[in-house]
C-alpha cells in the first residue's frame, strides 16, 4: 500500500511540488508501479548479481587531461552566469 | 575522574591527486577561475555518460592495501540521491554496499588499532560561495575523485583521533595518492561521538559533526561536544541523533538537522557505469609499487637506537627519511646521521613545506653527509670539526672532501697532543695556579686553548685527561 504521506516525502526529497488534485493519482500510479516491480521480483534470477547489460566490467578511462569547456559554453544555460559562476536562484 | 567515556568514529574525506577528474578528463587542479575546469559531464548535463579513471581506482586500492583492508573481487558504484547546489545531477555518484576496500586498521602508537570498516570512492560535489545573502555555484571541484575512509567507533579520546588521522594523512602522503593538505580541502572528516558511563559497553546516541578541515577545528569541536553531551547526560535527558556542524566562530556545535529530516538518499545502482572487477594480480602488482610505510620506517629506525623523538620527525617526512636512509648507506652508525640532520639539517628548513620536499638536499646531496659521518667515525676529525664542517657544506654546497685540509683530516696522536697540553701549561701560568688553587672552572679556558691550537681535532676529553695529569706533575 503506498500512502499519501509517501507520496508527499518523496516529492519533498526530490522538490518537487504536489498539488492536492495530483495527490491521488499519484499515490494510485505508485502502487501500480510498485506492484510491476513485485512481478519482476517474484521471478528467480538466481543468487548472482546482475552483471548489467553487457556483462562487461573494469570499462575504465586513462588519467589524461582534456581540455575542459570555455566558461561561455559552461554557464550558457544560466544566462551566462555571475561573474564566472553559477548563481543559485533563491527559493520562494 | 571522568563520568564518560566517549566513542568516535572518524568519516574521513581525501581528495585524490590524480590528473584528470573521477568521470570526465577535465583538469583537477586548484586554484583555477570558477567553473574553468568544467564539461558536459561533470556539470550533469543530461545526455552524458560517466567514464571512470582507472587511477582512481589504483590509487583507492592502494590506499586499501596500505591500511591493511580486503580489496573487493566484486566492487560497483551507486547513486546517492539528494538535492543540493552543489551536486548538478542531484545525485552523487558513489559506492553503497559493494565498496573497493573494507576491513582494514590502522596502529596507534600505544599498540592499539583503529578498525577501518571501509574504503570507497566517489565524486566531490561543487563548492558554494555565499556573498551578501546570494549563492554561487563553482563546479571546479565537481567530480573531483575522493576516497572516504571511514573507521568503526574504535576512538576513546581527541588525542586518540588526533594520532589516527595524523597516521593516516602520513600514509596517504607516503603512498602519493593525496597531498592531504587540510587547508585545501583535500583532507577533511566527519566526527561521530557518542557518550556512554566509564565501564560500559552499551553505545549512547551520537551526534555527527560534519566537515572538520583542520586538526585544531576537530579538537575543539569533539571537545565542545563532549561536554554538550556530558551535560545532557547529566540531566536526564537524552543525546538527539542528529548531524551538527562546528562554528569556528563560536567555538560550538550547532544542529544542522535531526533524526526526522535525516537524509534518505535512496541509493541504487549507477546503471551508466559497469562492476569493478579487481583481479589478484593486479592487487599484486600495485602491492609492489607501495613504498616503505611509515608503521615498518618507525620501527626500523627505533633499532637503530634513535631517540622516538627524532625518528617521528625523520618519519614525518618521508622525503627528509629517504635523504637519511640514503645517507645512512655504508654508515656504522645511522644515530650519528640523525643527529646531524635533527640537529642542524632541520635548522635549515624551519617549515613543513620545506621539509616535505628536503629543500636541503638540493646544495647537500645525502652521499656528502654520508662522507662527512664517515671521517667522524673513522676518527679522522671530531665531532666539533664535524659540526662546523656541515655548516659550511651547507652554506656553500661543497663536499667535506673539498673543505676540509689535509692539515684537519691529520690526526693529533697523543704524543703531539701532550706536547700541545705542555705548551698550553706553559702559557697560561695565571689558569693553571687559579686551577691547582682549587678552581675547577680555570680548566675550561685550558681546554679551549688545546682544541684552539689542534684545530679542533684533539678529543676534549682525552684533552682534559692530559691537562690534569701534567699539572699535578708540575705541583
Amino acid at each position: 500500500m503506498v500512502t499519501k504521506e509517501e507520496i508527499l516525502k518523496i516529492a519533498n526529497l526530490s522538490k518537487i511540488y504536489v498539488s492536492e488534485d495530483e495527490l491521488e493519482s499519484l499515490t494510485h500510479d505508485m502502487a501500480q508501479i510498485i506492484a510491476f516491480a513485485d512481478t519482476v521480483n517474484a521471478v528467480s534470477a538466481g543468487t548472482q548479481e546482475f552483471e548489467g547489460i553487457s556483462g562487461r566490467s573494469n570499462i575504465l578511462r586513462e588519467d589524461e587531461v582534456i581540455p575542459s569547456y570555455p566558461r561561455e559554453e559552461i554557464l550558457k544555460n544560466v544566462g551566462g552566469g555571475e561573474d564566472g559562476y553559477f548563481p543559485v536562484k533563491k527559493k520562494n | 575522574m571522568a563520568k564518560y567515556e566517549m566513542v568516535v568514529g572518524l568519516e574521513t574525506h581525501v581528495e585524490l591527486s590524480t590528473k584528470t577528474k573521477i568521470f570526465c578528463g577535465c583538469t583537477t587542479a586548484f586554484g583555477a577561475k570558477p567553473n574553468t575546469n568544467c564539461c558536459p559531464i561533470c556539470i550533469g548535463l543530461p545526455g552524458t555518460l560517466p567514464k571512470l579513471n582507472r587511477q582512481v581506482v589504483h590509487y583507492a586500492i592502494k590506499a586499501g592495501l596500505a591500511t591493511h583492508c580486503n580489496i573487493a573481487e566484486d566492487a560497483r558504484m551507486d547513486r546517492k540521491n539528494y538535492v543540493y547546489p552543489d551536486l548538478p545531477k542531484a545525485y552523487q555518484i558513489s559506492q553503497y554496499d559493494k565498496p573497493l576496500c573494507y576491513g582494514g586498521y590502522i596502529t596507534l602508537r600505544s599498540g592499539k588499532k583503529i578498525r577501518i570498516t571501509r574504503i570507497h570512492i566517489e565524486e566531490d560535489a561543487g563548492k558554494l560561495v555565499h556573498d551578501r545573502g546570494d549563492t554561487y555555484v563553482d563546479y571546479n571541484r565537481g567530480g573531483v575523485p575522493l576516497i572516504e575512509i571511514v573507521s568503526e567507533p574504535d576512538i576513546r579520546s581527541i588525542e586518540e583521533a588526533r594520532e589516527y588521522l595524523e597516521n593516516l594523512q602520513l600514509i596517504m602522503k607516503y603512498i602519493g595518492v593525496s597531498d592531504c593538505k587540510m587547508q585545501e580541502g583535500s583532507l577533511r572528516c566527519d566526527v561521530n561521538l557518542s557518550l556512554r558511563p566509564v565501564g560500559s559497553d552499551e553505545m549512547g546516541t551520537r551526534a555527527e559533526i560534519k566537515n572538520m578541515n583542520s586538526f585544531s577545528n576537530m579538537e575543539k569541536a569533539m571537545q565542545y561536544e563532549y561536554e554538550r553531551q556530558a551535560e545532557l547526560l547529566d540531566n536526564g535527558e537524552a543525546v538527539e541523533q542528529e548531524t551538527r556542524r562546528f562554528d569556528v566562530g563560536s567555538g560550538c556545535t550547532e544542529s544542522m538537522r535531526g533524526k526526522e529530516d535525516a537524509q534518505d538518499y535512496r541509493y541504487f545502482r549507477e546503471p551508466d557505469l559497469v562492476p569493478i572487477h579487481t583481479s589478484p594480480q593486479t592487487i599484486q602488482q600495485l602491492l609492489q609499487q607501495l613504498p616503505e610505510l611509515p608503521d615498518s620506517r618507525t620501527k626500523r629506525y627505533l633499532e637503530y637506537g634513535i631517540a622516538p623523538a627524532d625518528v617521528a620527525s625523520l618519519v614525518k617526512y618521508q622525503a627528509v627519511a629517504r635523504y637519511f636512509d640514503e645517507a645512512c648507506q655504508g654508515v656504522e652508525n645511522p644515530k650519528t646521521v640523525s643527529n646531524l640532520i635533527v640537529g642542524q639539517l632541520f635548522r635549515r628548513m624551519p617549515t613543513d613545506e620545506e621539509k616535505e620536499t628536503c629543500t636541503v638536499a638540493e646544495k647537500t646531496a645525502p652521499a656528502q653527509l654520508r662522507e662527512l659521518v664517515q671521517l667522524l667515525e673513522s676518527g679522522k676529525i671530531r665531532m666539533n670539526l664535524a659540526k662546523t664542517t656541515l655548516e659550511t657544506m651547507l652554506d656553500t654546497g661543497k663536499s667535506p672532501s673539498q673543505l676540509l685540509s689535509a692539515e684537519d683530516l691529520s690526526q693529533v696522536d697523543d704524543t703531539a697532543l701532550t706536547e700541545i697540553c705542555r705548551q698550553v701549561i706553559a702559557d697560561n701560568p695565571g689558569n693553571v695556579a687559579d686551577f691547582l688553587g682549587g678552581k675547577e672552572k680555570a680548566l675550561q679556558p685550558l681546554i679551549g686553548a688545546v682544541m684552539r691550537a689542534t684545530k679542533g681535532k684533539a678529543d676534549a676529553k682525552t684533552a682534559q685527561k692530559l691537562l690534569r695529569e701534567l699539572m699535578a706533575c708540575a705541583q
